[in-house]
């Protein structure tokens, strides 16, 4: 196509882009990496294969989970209880995961710019601000690009919630894609073909709708299209395998979901431990309604012993299983909440600082990375970008956040966003 | 169709659809209780030899009487209309010629017929609607269409969907915030095609009781969050984002901390509790409502006692366990009432920069041009809205062209559409310039720029590929190819299977205040009074058993067939519209059009796929009410709304000839249709 002379005119990021050539049609990415070269440099404890990424929507409060300021007014009504770390102590309704801080990595100095959940929690999982002209793929979409699949039917990577904002594989192939579970108590809905269609009149039907559709698939052949013509394919191999009864939580005992309890991210936890199970690479739990500009205590009274059992029963399940070892477990926001206390009993958004925890495979239990200062204003000490900490992440998994990636426009980008990983958090 | 066809073809027997339909619901892999239920039944009644299941009472009959009333379209306005649309398409041409591209081939009738329906009615055209286009003469009949389609139910429920969309519009956006009134409110607005000028108008400055005044629905989405209020109205009527600016310095564009605050200072006064309201409402200037506040304040003192005597007596209630914390809530939202209070915005105390100090008091100050003179007595709520939709504030205008112009061409001039800015230029600025000057031509009327733009030869072209990440502009040589919108995709399903997807619609705002409205402050209203209400009040509209009434009502197999813009929202997670990618209403715009896999499981084994292969459904009646040689051709018609090529067509016919029996082949060829990418995407 030729440039548009007004185009040139306008400035630095679209010029940048109209000067890259743009390398392939698709996806120009390098193909899948080995990571085995990788995990050589450090020589350290094993990396993390799976990963469960517990995304807390609409902005978790620091102050009143991992980063409590006991004895000050911006504490409210939250008391603190201790955690086996010694001189560490969370809110009051963890815990469970307070008897579990040795397994935990908490990072009290994460700091960002913007307090807008949409940008925010896209900056979260992609490590990139959310611009006009490029769609960033998320953490689990680069995963799955640079690791590979592990089950042949199972989907790669799981998105347990509603994932309409969710920048899914971004500029990567559509294949890497979240495929999202809406309610965890019905898992993959409508896998079952209908009694009286047999395997061959079904295939008989794609066939038939193949040949009706090739004019108008010819026609608009393009990344909208295909995204549809290989997620057909995936359903198609989906639908015949054995391994989906991964995600049926009905066989687990009702004991089991009585640990994890009956909430959201309960449910989605417990889902997320079968899938990470049967060879499901990435599972992210969405758990929403964070966002508490009224009645904040209130609020936690209900949400965090919820996150404090799911999240602990599935520590504890991981580790009873040996998965602990393979598994990352993430717990992130995408921006923490003011410590002054609204008029309305709520505290609004605050990106100045906020607390996001690791824990599992390539992590360093017990550690306490950073701090903010005595109102849980600003960082105090070590402050950590949402690269550094995507980063960490990446670092934990043997994956190459060194290593340049170039999207179809010919720009460069890297896995966790080119931040410095938190070599105390790592194991 | 072609007599060799015909030849070869068995008759159909009638029991074709009953068969397939007996299989169908058999079949439900994810059964719910109630399918379940309703599988016994069905046993039973083959047992009996009736017919094996039947789709609810109330979408089987067609529609009698007015569905709904709409502002008629000024026809003798076509000529204008025709100008009009040839000013906008002379503008594009001549951008084509300049890069030498050239627009892409032209609609033919079948095309069109089904594009200009997904367009303004939200939904594919009947097989009655797509044979009575193609096979009329007339060289007006894609205006008369254009023209009957703009002033159809259809059309007021599709564009309400496209602002449910932007206004995050749900029946509890918080818990003690109801909703219905304003859903309605906003519905009628658009069926009374009111000028966008004057709506916005009304929403920003609305006072009262939500039942009273339905518009305070705007104000109230954002009740508690007056920055945030700010931040959206900002980004949704002037297409700018300084929501950055709540806690900082914009970091890449030119607004402050400070300017943020000042603006926000003309809305901060608002209020949103009953007790000290003025009992006039509006035109107030700020010395009046002082005074006016004042009295009210004196007056109402018995009325507050009166409040705080019945809210105790609930909250021992619900402690007590005698009654349930959505009485709590019914009491909260019988004392929210919008009003207008003078008050002072103070700077946040940790504000960081030198221009002031923190916690200081911030005086309004819009963010570019001036406060009209006719608004300068007004309160500052109201100076606010007058600005806002002023037509001297060019973005107002601006901001809308830009938005229906990537409604009805896939691609706004300025992307994203909300986001404008010095360095985020138009694609093509002449025609946003021209676009804007159309809208304040025609006075907001909105439902008369969309005439004009689907009255383009442009409109009327071939889809074409766009690419968002592409480094040149997109030059409209035709518009983006789009995938249906989840409202587009259900709504056309339900007509497939539905006579009357109007059986069902959203409650009037009258009828819900009715239920709702209790005066708290009435001499001899007591506790009793209250709870009796709240009883009353639950059995109609408490959403769950709203939604049980629905389901049970004109519910078949778990999905309520009835218009998309009538059921109750958020939707849950997993319904097909929000696997389609219909927005959760908490975000502005949140709705998506990706795939994903469960929506391709969804239209292989999904329940509405099977709903079409049951008797009474509509493309049902209408393959059995033709010859069977015709079967290949009407389900052509009623799915994609074109006859098939002669090779489909003899394609299909074998199929239908080689399958198991006659009867599985159209099933299969149903279920094909629905599953092409020409389905779910508009050519």
């Amino acid at each position: 196509m030729t440039q548009q002379p007004h185009w040139l005119d306008t400035l630095s990021r679209r010029e940048v882009f109209g000067r890259v050539a743009r390398a392939t049609l698709g996806v120009g990415l390098v193909p899948v990496i080995s990571r085995q070269l990788e995990a050589a440099v450090d020589g350290k404890k094993p990396h993390a294969k799976n990963i469960i990424y517990l995304m807390m929507q609409g902005a978790m409060s620091h102050l009143d989970t991992f980063d409590p300021k006991p004895g000050r007014d911006e504490q409210g009504e939250t008391k603190t209880i201790p955690t086996k770390t010694p001189g560490i102590v969370f809110g009051q309704s963890l815990e469970k995961l307070a008897g579990l801080s040795d397994r935990l990595a908490v990072v009290r100095s994460l700091t960002t710019e913007t307090g807008a959940h949409e940008q925010g929690q896209y900056l979260m999982r992609t490590s990139y601000p959310m611009i006009n002209s490029i769609r960033h793929p998320a953490f689990g979409s680069w995963a799955v690009h640079a690791m590979g699949k592990i089950s042949k039917d199972l989907p790669s990577y799981v998105l347990v919630g509603n994932g309409n904002d969710h920048p899914g594989a971004g500029f990567l192939d559509p294949s890497l894609t979240p495929v999202p579970v809406a309610d965890p108590t019905k898992g993959l809905e409508n896998t079952v073909r209908p009694r009286y269609l047999s395997e061959k009149n079904f295939d008989r039907r794609l066939a038939l709708a193949d040949r009706i559709d090739r004019d108008f698939k010819q026609r608009y052949a393009g990344r909208q299209l295909d995204a549809y013509n290989q997620l057909y394919k995936d359903a198609v191999r989906l639908m015949g395998s054995v391994d989906l009864q991964a995600f049926d939580i009905a066989q687990e005992k009702p004991e089991v979901r009585d640990r994890y309890g009956d909430s959201k991210i309960g449910l989605g936890c417990l889902l997320a431990r079968r899938l990470v199970e049967s060879g499901v690479r990435c599972v992210e739990v969405e758990f929403g309604s964070w966002d508490m500009h009224r009645d904040v205590f209130e609020e936690m009274d209900e949400k965090g012993p919820q996150l404090d059992r799911a999240m602990a029963s599935l520590l504890e399940d991981l580790e009873q299983r040996g998965l602990l070892d393979s598994t990352l477990v993430v717990l992130a926001t995408e921006f923490g909440r003011t410590p002054r206390i609204n008029e309305n009993a709520g505290r609004d958004h605050h990106p100045g600082v906020f607390s996001c925890v690791l824990a599992g495979a390539g992590v360093q239990g017990g550690a306490v990375y950073g701090q903010s200062d005595e109102s849980g204003f600003r960082p105090d000490k070590d402050p950590v970008s949402v690269a550094d900490f995507n980063t960490t992440i990446a670092a934990a998994c043997g994956l190459p956040y060194e290593k340049e990636f170039h999207a179809p426009n010919g720009r460069p980008f890297k896995i966790g966003g080119g931040g410095k990983p938190i070599s105390a958090v790592l194991a | 169709m072609t007599p060799k066809s015909s030849r070869k073809l068995p008759a159909w027997a009638l029991l074709v659809f009953v068969a397939l339909a007996a299989l169908a619901v058999g079949a439900q892999p994810n059964a719910t209780g109630s399918a379940k239920a309703a599988r016994a039944a069905n046993k039973m009644q083959r047992r009996a030899g009736q017919q094996p299941i039947k789709l609810p009472a109330a979408v089987l009959e067609e529609p009698t009487g007015q569905v709904m009333e709409v502002a008629a379209i000024d026809r003798s306005r076509r000529p204008q209309v025709e100008e009009a649309a040839k000013k906008i398409d002379r503008l594009l041409e001549k951008r084509w010629q300049e890069q030498g591209v050239a627009g892409s081939t032209p609609l033919n009738d079948a095309q069109f017929v089904r594009r200009i329906y997904l367009e303004l009615a939200g939904r594919i055209p009947t097989f009655d609607e797509t044979t009575r286009f193609i096979d009329s003469k007339g060289a007006t009949k894609r205006t008369d269409l254009i023209d009957d389609l703009l002033e159809s139910p259809d059309f007021v429920s599709h564009t309400y969907n496209f602002w449910a969309d932007i206004l995050r519009l749900t029946e509890r956006p918080q818990k003690d915030v109801f909703f219905e009134p304003y859903l309605d409110w906003v519905k009628r607005s658009i069926a009374a095609n009111r000028p966008y000028d004057q709506w916005v108008h009304e929403m920003l400055t609305a006072d009262g009781k939500i039942w009273e005044n339905p518009a305070t629905g705007y104000q109230l989405r954002d009740k508690g969050m007056p920055l945030p209020y700010v931040d959206n109205t900002v980004r949704v009527f002037l297409g700018t984002q300084i929501g950055c600016a709540q806690c900082h310095d914009h970091p890449f564009d030119s607004w402050t901390q400070h300017q943020f605050y000042e603006l926000a200072a003309f809305t901060s006064g608002t209020r949103m509790r009953v007790g000290g309201m003025p009992e006039k409402k509006s035109g107030l200037s700020r010395e009046e409502m002082k005074q006016a506040l004042k009295e009210s304040r004196e007056k109402n003192a018995e009325a507050v006692r009166q409040i705080k005597e019945i809210t105790q007596q609930a909250q021992k209630q619900i402690r007590a366990k005698k009654a349930d914390n959505g009485l709590r809530l019914f009491i909260n939202a019988n004392l929210t009432s919008v009003s207008s209070q003078p008050g002072k915005l103070l700077l946040p105390h940790d504000y960081q920069y030198s221009d002031d100090k923190p916690l200081a008091a911030v005086s309004p100050k819009v963010l570019w041009g001036d406060i009209p003179a006719d608004a300068e007595s007004l309160d500052r709520r109201g100076q606010f809205a007058a600005w806002l939709t002023s037509r001297d504030n060019r973005q107002f205008a601006r901001t809308i062209a830009n938005r229906i112009w990537r409604k009805v061409m896939g691609v706004g001039l300025v992307e994203p559409i909300d986001d404008f800015r010095e360095d985020n230029p138009a694609s093509n600025p002449e025609l946003l310039e021209h676009l804007t000057d159309v809208v304040l031509a025609l006075d907001f009327d909105l439902r008369e720029f969309v005439r004009v733009l689907v009255s383009t030869s442009t409109y009327q072209r071939r889809a074409v590929l766009h690419d968002p990440t592409s480094p040149s502009p997109f030059h409209f040589t035709g518009p983006a190819l789009k995938r249906l919108t989840a409202e587009q995709l259900w709504d056309s399903i339900v007509v497939l299977i539905a006579h009357n997807e109007w059986a069902f619609q959203r409650p009037t705002s009258a009828a819900f205040e009715k239920a709702a409205e209790i005066d708290l402050t009435a001499a001899g209203t007591s506790y009793e009074t209250v709870e009796k209400a709240y009883n009353s009040f639950q059995d109609a509209y408490g959403i769950r058993q709203y939604r049980a009434r629905l389901q049970k009502q004109y519910g078949f197999q778990g999905q309520v067939l009835v218009r998309a813009s009538e059921l109750p929202g958020p939707l849950p997670l997993g319904h097909f519209l929000r696997q389609f990618g219909q927005s959760d209403r908490e975000s502005i715009e949140g709705s998506r059009t990706v795939a994903t896999v469960p929506q391709i499981l969804s239209m292989f084994n999904g329940p509405i796929t099977h709903s079409m292969l049951v008797p009474g459904s509509v493309i049902h009646d209408e393959v059995m009410s033709h010859e069977p040689r015709q079967a290949v051709d009407v389900i052509f018609l009623a799915i994609l709304s074109h006859r098939p090529s002669a090779e489909d067509r003899a394609f299909a016919t074998q199929e239908i000839q080689s399958a198991d029996t006659p009867q599985a082949g159209v099933g299969n060829l149903i279920w094909a249709l629905l599953n092409t990418r020409e389905f779910i995407f508009i050519q």
